[in-house]
């Protein structure tokens, strides 16, 4: 399971070649200077470094759909009032241009070409690893709430139902995030940040979070996980780096860890488990 | 030559001993009628629509504001899972089959499908499933609420043990055995039970479009079949297939579903706008008065789009952590290409045409306006980056009813509009007609465009209530009150048919009254039980009743943009649907004289009559 899933993972990502690279970083580059005065088209302004990749790729990607899509409109438009019928006269009946036709087969290849190349380029800064990041976070999700463990300094910190626990980060340092799943699907989504991932039984996610501004931010649950889904929300609050480091010293140390599905005998065995309501938030037991 | 022509060609059956003909709802009972099924179809996939879009409302309502409105958290996730189960197994699908059991049959001029009591069986198979899916309303502890997607292991008996979800299981397994039916039903039809002369390139586009979605039938439906098998045997029979959990050292997988469920669900998609696109193909040409433009670009287009959509599955898991996101980012952002093929395909058919307005080709354009945007956002989404961002938000969910109900609705009420007449012998009413595109309109683009905005912001999907804090209220209110007005867009229409069925609105038809241009307009509205009546003669070009009607303009043996219509060219296209069987000899006769009239690539004779295809 684990082996499958760690050569499928993508923090390490397929790279273009060099040559395709340079080309991609300076196009990146240029599209990087023209977004700075672009407005966010919907998407909360981010507030860290993985979230401004994304924040740029959407820019690009919003203005481009513009363009295309005003194109095609204006087409639209057009043909609607000037053919609009006039008289009974039986307009020419010409099937085919293939010049035109070829035009409008290689230009979306193109262009899907480049927008293909900003992407790869975008997915390949958020899905990178820091190599040495300030501190790792265990992220637990369960049916409903969440449990962030401070594995380096032996914290832990769970949350209830629609009382969501809070995660604190220094601002400008990397942190890298072990996203586990107790029992069903979650995902972990902080919309300032642009960014989320799937916690799901069996699959090793690990994320880099470099936030870039201290405040407060609402984190969600993204993927549906049953009757309280809507309010699996939590706090994350970024800090500087010596409140971060007043916050570890006053927290407690140790703490009950969520018990994560694999311990446990809880799968269906015929309709002996019909019977079994809904698993809770499944506290207690340690792992 | 002359004398393969005086075959009588269209009934290749021995008539059927006269038995008494069974009248009312008797005749839809026992029938094995593509016509009288297809309409069956139609009928019940429209009353699922009904029931779906009631369940819509009671989502919005709910939403419209924090707090509990109508519905508890737990009712409200049944509502959303049996929404979009609703819309997806037992309303787009099952609509486009019911289209196409009619319709093909009628545009390649054969009898019947090529197998009628298989036909019969594939519809109530359909009809049962979804109430078997419905009857999960009756049970104490209500329907599934694992969303559509029935991702594990929440869909496992622990997470979800209530028998509704069983119900749903055994729902998509029946109607999955259905589809798979009817897709070899309508393979079958269209390869072998074409008339003589109907090539595979002188096929209406949306018979090209019901082929091509059949074939991706075949592909997608036994997966989710057996996926679905397999949960229930995780979920009655204590297998532990999706199961994460250790059994005597064996682990399942619960990801294998969500491979499993794309792996059908994306291909899926496609199933469900492709014979929309057909709908579209079919209404712009005809009240432009121009041929389709570029007719096999088109169709390689459709080819190309199903063909890619079934290597893109993991587009729907970039958020997962388990797939390789390059490959799947680059092959989904292909099929924009395709699509844009179709799109310029469209626009070049209305260009330099002579443009009409009624309400079928209402819905057209309004397809096309709307549906642009679904698939400029989904481009978008096909950029994992952009996704880790907007996936599982109210994005997806604009995104996905912009290509589903702003793309597949908006052309299935255009073909609703364009073949009521050929089906029951009235024209809809116009006024009321207007009325109902207009509210469908606004209302559909009210609901949904600030959905996008809503995602971006941050609003997940499928939550049953959100805080005041989160300043998500004004949109929703915005899209509630857009959905009001979209449900209400329902009840001009179900008045339109009601009074039009009864006769008291709308217009008798005629056999052709839109200047059609396919073989289903050469005959009867309605047509009569064994489709035409006497024998067709060979067909010449890919809309031989256009050809016809304007002897003067046709496109027959038309290659690489140069329209040459001579005048023997003309007395062949009067003949080569209009005449008398007797016409015929001199018919083939004229085709064989240089060759003029055909394709490009035009062979031998032998094959137009045969009607084997090129």
């Amino acid at each position: 399971m684990d082996h499958r899933a760690e050569s499928l993972r993508y923090g390490r990502p397929v790279r273009p070649p060099p040559a395709a690279r340079r080309v991609v970083a300076v196009a990146v580059a240029a599209l990087a200077a023209a977004g700075c005065d672009l407005p966010g088209f919907g998407a909360p302004d981010p507030k860290s470094e993985q979230g401004e990749s994304i924040f740029s790729l959407w820019q690009g990607f919003f203005v481009v759909a513009i363009c295309v899509g005003l194109l095609v409109w204006g087409l639209l438009i057009f043909v609607m009032l000037r053919y609009r019928r006039r008289d009974e006269q039986i307009p020419h009946q010409n099937p085919y241009n293939i010049p035109v036709e070829i035009l409008y087969t290689v230009a979306p290849i193109v262009l899907v070409g480049v927008l293909f190349g900003f992407s790869v380029a975008a997915e390949n800064d958020v899905t990178e690893l820091d190599p040495d990041p300030v501190a790792h976070v265990d992220v637990i999700g369960f049916q409903w709430s969440w449990q962030f463990v401070y594995t380096d300094d032996d914290i832990t910190i769970t949350g209830e139902p629609g009382e969501g626990p809070e995660m604190v980060l220094p601002v400008g340092e990397p942190v890298q995030l072990r996203l586990v799943s107790a029992d069903v699907n979650h995902s972990f989504w902080v919309p300032d940040f642009l960014s989320k991932r799937d916690l799901i039984p069996g699959v090793d996610n690990e994320i880099t979070v470099t936030p870039t501004e201290t405040g407060e931010y609402v984190g969600r649950c993204a993927e549906f996980c049953g009757l309280d889904h809507w309010r699996m929300n939590y706090t994350v609050r970024v800090v500087s780096a010596d409140d971060y480091e007043a916050w570890l010293d006053d927290q407690p140390r140790g703490g009950e860890a969520v018990a994560v599905d694999e311990s446990e005998d809880t799968a269906g065995s015929g309709g002996a488990a019909a019977g079994d309501g809904p698993g809770g938030p499944t506290g207690g037991g340690g792992t | 030559m002359t004398t393969v022509d005086e075959r009588p060609v269209t009934a290749p059956e021995p008539p059927e001993p006269e038995l008494p003909r069974a009248r009312g709802l008797l005749a839809f009972l026992t029938t094995t009628d593509h016509k009288r099924i297809g309409i069956s179809y139609m009928a019940t996939a429209f009353a699922f629509y009904l029931i779906g879009g009631a369940l819509a409302m009671v989502i919005r309502t709910e939403l419209a504001e924090p707090g509990t409105q109508v519905v508890s958290q737990g009712r409200y996730n049944e509502m959303f899972t049996m929404h979009g189960s609703i819309m997806l197994f037992l309303f787009l699908g099952p609509f486009a089959f019911g289209l196409g059991n009619y319709i093909v049959p009628l545009q390649v001029g054969a009898r019947d499908m090529a197998f009628p009591r298989l036909n019969a069986l594939s519809y109530w198979f359909y009809l049962f499933g979804g109430i078997t899916m419905l009857t999960g309303f009756l049970t104490a502890d209500g329907p599934a609420d694992f969303g559509w997607t029935g991702y594990t292991p929440l869909s496992s008996i622990v997470r979800s043990p209530n028998i509704g979800g069983d119900l749903w299981l055994m729902a998509v397994v029946l109607t999955g055995l259905s589809g798979v039916l009817t897709a070899v039903n309508i393979v079958a039809t269209v390869v072998a039970m074409r008339a003589p002369g109907m090539r595979m390139f002188r096929l209406p586009i949306f018979t090209w479009n019901m082929l091509v979605t059949s074939v991706l039938v075949l592909i997608a439906f036994p997966v989710v079949t057996s996926a679905g098998v397999m949960l229930f045997a995780d979920r009655q029979f204590g297998a532990h297939i999706y199961d994460a959990t250790a059994h005597d050292g064996v682990v399942g997988s619960p990801i294998l579903w969500q491979h499993l469920f794309w792996f059908f669900g994306h291909p899926e998609v496609y199933i469900l706008v492709l014979p929309y696109f057909g709908i579209v193909t079919e209404v712009l040409p005809v009240f432009s008065r121009r041929p389709v433009f570029g007719y096999a670009g088109l169709v390689f287009a459709t080819i190309a789009i199903a063909a890619l959509s079934v290597g893109v599955w993991a587009h729907h898991m970039f958020v997962t952590g388990a797939v390789l996101l390059p490959f799947f980012t680059g092959f989904s952002m292909l099929i924009a290409v395709p699509t844009g093929v179709k799109f310029f395909n469209w626009i070049g058919t209305m260009w330099g045409g002579s443009l009409v307005f009624p309400t079928p080709m209402l819905f057209a354009v309004g397809f096309l306006f709307t549906f642009l945007l679904g698939g400029l956002t989904g481009v978008m989404l096909a950029a994992a980056p952009i996704d880790f961002h907007v996936s599982d938000s109210y994005f997806v969910v604009a995104h996905m009813h912009y290509v589903l109900f702003g793309g597949s609705v908006f052309a299935l009420y255009a073909g609703i509009y364009y073949w009521w007449p050929k089906v029951t012998g009235r024209r809809l009413d116009e006024r009321w007609g207007k009325v109902h595109f207009w509210m469908t309109l606004v209302g559909f683009h009210l609901t949904f465009m600030v959905q996008h905005v809503l995602g971006l912001e941050g609003m997940p999907r499928r939550v049953a209530d959100y805080f005041d804090s989160d300043g998500f209220t004004g949109l929703n209110q915005i899209s509630t009150v857009g959905a009001f007005l979209l449900g209400a867009s329902t009840l001009p229409f179900l008045w339109n048919a009601a009074q039009t069925l009864r006769g008291r609105l709308g217009a008798p038809a005629g056999d052709d009254p839109w200047g059609g241009h396919t073989l289903e307009w050469a005959t009867t509205s309605p047509p009569a039980a064994e489709n035409f009546e006497g024998t067709l003669p060979p067909i010449r070009s890919q809309r031989p009743v256009w050809d016809l009607h304007h002897p003067d303009h046709t496109t027959i043996g038309l290659a690489h943009g140069r329209e040459r219509a001579g005048a023997a060219r003309r007395a062949g296209a009067t003949a080569a649907i209009g005449g008398d069987p007797g016409d015929a000899g001199r018919l083939g006769d004229g085709a064989g004289d240089g060759g003029a009239d055909r394709p490009p690539h035009g062979d031998s004779d032998g094959d137009d009559r045969g009607g084997d295809g090129s």
